[in-house]
């Protein structure tokens, strides 16, 4: 369908002051709930403070407003949570680009059923790892990370705001310059509206009190005219200008995600004597593999006994992350999952990153959003 | 229906966070915790597996030797425990924990065997002798210009491991030591270094090397118990170095604080002298049947059916870590608090409750 913009708002005050910018979000998860169109939603909720994102399955909707606002320091995965444990009920999740991505390949593989589950998109200008963040904002903030009450990250800034209302700011460059920031995956994903969802939310374009959607696909566009209609949200349309401007943002993002993509992918990309110092130390611990959205075989190759050898000090690189690469790398969707739970430090992401890539320019196909399934797909895996 | 929880892995002792996947009150998985400090997400399989301790082997129900084990209510198991302990002396009680009870656990029990004037208490060590000087955290590990490992870090605890691969990529430089020809953490290093025992290795170690005080040193040491393991921490302990003794059971280190350490043979010594036992968590059976054979009642609180439950008088069903709230402390002495995720299966319950019941019964006062 034509793409629709639109402005929102939570009609229920306080999930519109609680929510990240209209918390629009919210009150549509409020709406499906109360409306039984859904058994539950998955969202995140706020843990011991700003740097811990819980996944949450909400069912009673008087809960939703404790899932409000954004945490840009919570670098979760939806995909494999929902195929490995929550195919069986009707579902509304809040998804980054790259969940959403990873959800796309899962529908296509049959382990997620698109008929039962909402999609809500939330944009994604990156997000910084828990640790990583509370060290950055000790030493270029001067600040302890636990007085931090609230994070964002606008206009090229990561902003910290404190209990008594100071706000700090640091440009993201300065801090990705020297190791710290977004995730290097994060850095390279191009996908910052994610159009494979059913909305994509965001500030960009937005007034201030108010959640700028885009409308992707139909069942989004009943989604919002019902949740209006019902007194959930209040809508209105944004201005020429502001659709333009949240245009220029994109493209300004999808060019340094460019720019990070050269410089990881080819530039500074390990050299083989490199790579073989990181397969050293490989635990044959499979954490990259099981937390792979994407990964999904039940009766995995590698985990026949050959790959099991005990004696075996550090696995074959060609044969034990060959087998996943041969397998998936096509449909890597840059989550950096794999890289993030590494025990050993290795950064995978790069590798699977790499390889769509190429496979992209040669074959048009793009992971977590292009419809169909990669050329080389061997369904016998299902 | 479906949670997603913090807790700390119970399987080694570096006290990574791992969160536990719960869907309809059952662990069905693990979720990468990426807010915890020591491992940042990342766990090695053993810590991704832990969720199935939960579900593997189970006790469910007070067991009571009759002929058979059979299933007896809680009132019972502990009146005939409790009765038994009362018809013995002191000094033919014993009491013995493993390392991967909790603190408040090991302080409950401590109590009970104080108000009961019981001297024979102590935890399998697992052979490493009680120490205390200050370790080493693991930011320091992390942060070192020179690192020397004894034993296998890299394969035995990788999330340590990590810290030791951090630190080379950040320059420092890294030799390790261990008997087999070649390992996991060997051929990661600057220099492997195989031996043959620990004494000849030490006097050739140079000792410039780590005396330096421009540079932060640490020493790691892992696999090496009794013997081995003293002489080494003598070796280090007056100079300038960092030290960081990897213990192998998740709270070890918090079991050293309050019981006393006990290696094999020191265990063996106790179940002499005693005439009826009390094990809390640990497997005896396992490692010294024979000796156990001397024993004259065995009574046994665990999460898990075992070698030493299957010989017990008296089983007294207990819980898993994520089924009760608690605290650990890891190899390099940080002690984490734990909630209480999941209920216990079937009529199991509480490990302190079980102690405290089993003193009230006793008519002790803790
Ligand atoms: C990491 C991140 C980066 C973002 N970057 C941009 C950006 O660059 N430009 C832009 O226009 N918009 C961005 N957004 C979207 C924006 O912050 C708001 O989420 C969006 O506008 C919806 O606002 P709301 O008030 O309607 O949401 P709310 O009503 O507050 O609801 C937000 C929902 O998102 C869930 N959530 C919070 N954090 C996450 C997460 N990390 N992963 C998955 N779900 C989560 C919450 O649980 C809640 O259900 C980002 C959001 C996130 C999470
Ligand atoms: S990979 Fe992309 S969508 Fe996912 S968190 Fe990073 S920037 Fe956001
Ligand atoms: S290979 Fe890594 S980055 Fe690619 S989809 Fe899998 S987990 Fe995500
Ligand atoms: S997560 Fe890292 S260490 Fe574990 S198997 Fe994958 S590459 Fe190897
Ligand atoms: S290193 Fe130890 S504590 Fe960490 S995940 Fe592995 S077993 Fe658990």
């Amino acid at each position: 369908m034509e793409p629709q913009f639109l402005l929102a708002k939570a009609k229920d005050e306080e999930l519109a002051k609680k929510g990240e910018c209209g918390g629009a979000v919210s009150a549509l998860f409020k709406y499906l709930l109360d409306q039984q169109l859904v058994d539950g939603v998955l969202t995140l909720t706020r843990g011991e403070d700003v740097y811990d994102g819980i996944p949450t399955l909400v069912e009673n909707s008087e809960e939703i407003v404790e899932t409000c606002g954004s945490l840009h320091c919570a670098p979760t995965m939806f995909g494999d949570l929902i195929s490995k444990h929550l195919n069986d009920i009707r579902l509304a999740v809040s998804v980054k680009p790259c969940d959403a991505m990873a959800i796309k390949e899962l529908e296509k593989r049959h382990q997620i059923n698109p008929d039962a589950i909402y999609k809500i998109g939330l944009n994604c200008g990156g997000t910084v790892m828990p640790i990583t963040a509370r060290k950055m904002i000790e030493m270029f903030y001067d600040v302890d990370p636990a007085e931090v009450v609230a994070e964002e990250i606008d206009k090229g800034k990561f902003i910290i705001e404190l209990a008594d209302g100071t706000h700090k700011s640091v440009e993201i460059d300065e801090l990705e310059e020297k190791g710290f920031g977004r995730r290097n995956n994060c850095q390279r994903c191009e996908l910052k509206i994610p159009r494979n969802a059913d909305l994509a939310c965001g500030n960009w374009g937005a007034e201030p009190g108010w959640t700028f959607i885009e409308v992707v696909t139909e069942k989004g566009k009943t989604l919002v005219e019902n949740a209006r209609k019902n007194g959930y949200i209040d809508v209105k349309t944004p201005s020429e200008k502001a659709i333009a401007i949240r245009e220029k943002i994109e493209n300004v993002m999808i060019k340094l995600a460019r720019k990070f993509q050269d410089k990881y992918l080819e530039e500074d990309y390990p050299a083989p004597e490199n790579w073989d110092e990181y397969w050293n130390r490989c635990i044959k611990c499979y954490a990259c593999r099981d937390v792979c959205p994407i990964c999904f075989c039940k009766e995995c190759d590698l985990e026949k006994d050959f790959y099991t050898d005990e004696d075996e000090i550090a696995p074959d690189p060609l044969t034990f992350q060959g087998v996943r690469l041969s397998h998936m790398c096509f449909s890597c969707v840059n989550c950096g999952q794999c890289e993030d739970v590494c025990p050993m430090e290795i950064p995978l992401a790069r590798i699977f990153h790499r390889m769509q890539k190429k496979y992209r320019d040669d074959t048009g196909f793009i992971a977590g959003v292009s419809e169909e399934l990669p050329p080389l797909y061997s369904p016998e895996k299902e | 229906m479906l949670k997603v929880a913090h807790t700390i892995c119970p399987s080694c002792s570096v006290g990574c966070g791992v969160n536990l996947i719960i869907k309809d009150q059952k662990a069905v998985g693990t979720y990468p915790y990426k807010r915890h400090p020591i491992n940042q997400g990342k766990n090695c399989k053993k810590g991704r597996d832990s969720y199935q301790i939960l579900n593997e082997n189970r006790l469910k129900d007070p067991l009571l030797r009759k002929g058979g084990l059979e299933q007896v209510n809680w009132e019972y198991a502990l009146e005939t425990a409790a009765s038994q302990l009362k018809s013995y002396e002191n000094r033919e009680i014993g009491i013995i924990a493993s390392g991967d009870c909790t603190n408040e656990e090991y302080e409950t029990l401590k109590k009970f065997a104080t108000t009961l004037g019981v001297e024979n208490i102590g935890y399998n060590a697992k052979n490493i002798p009680t120490f205390n000087f200050k370790t080493a955290p693991l930011d320091d590990v992390e942060n070192s210009d020179f690192i020397l490992i004894i034993g296998d870090i890299l394969k035995e605890n990788p999330l340590l491991g990590r810290r030791v691969i951090l630190a080379k990529e950040g320059g420092a430089e890294i030799i390790a030591a261990d008997y087999p020809e070649k390992t996991l953490t060997g051929i990661n290093s600057d220099e492997y270094i195989q031996i043959e025992s620990t004494s000849s290795f030490l006097d050739n170690i140079n000792r410039n090397v780590l005396e330096n005080p421009q540079q932060l040193s640490t020493v790691i040491i892992s696999g090496l118990s009794g013997e081995e393991f003293e002489n080494s921490l003598k070796f280090f302990q007056d100079s300038h170095v960092k030290l960081l003794p990897v213990m192998e059971e998740c709270n070890s280190r918090g079991a050293m604080n309050l019981l006393p350490a006990l290696s094999e043979d020191e265990l063996k010594d106790l179940l002499e002298k005693v005439k009826i036992l009390y094990v809390v968590g640990d497997d005896p059976a396992s490692y010294m049947e024979e000796s156990l054979k001397n024993i004259e009642f065995l009574i046994t609180q665990n999460f898990l059916v075992n070698e030493t439950v299957l010989m017990s008088d008296v089983v007294l069903p207990g819980s898993c870590w994520a089924e009760k709230t608690g605290s650990f402390t890891n190899t390099a002495g940080e002690t984490q608090n734990f909630e209480k995720i999941v209920e216990p299966p079937g009529n199991a319950i509480d490990d302190v409750t079980i102690i405290r019941e089993l003193a009230e019964k006793m008519g002790l006062e803790l």
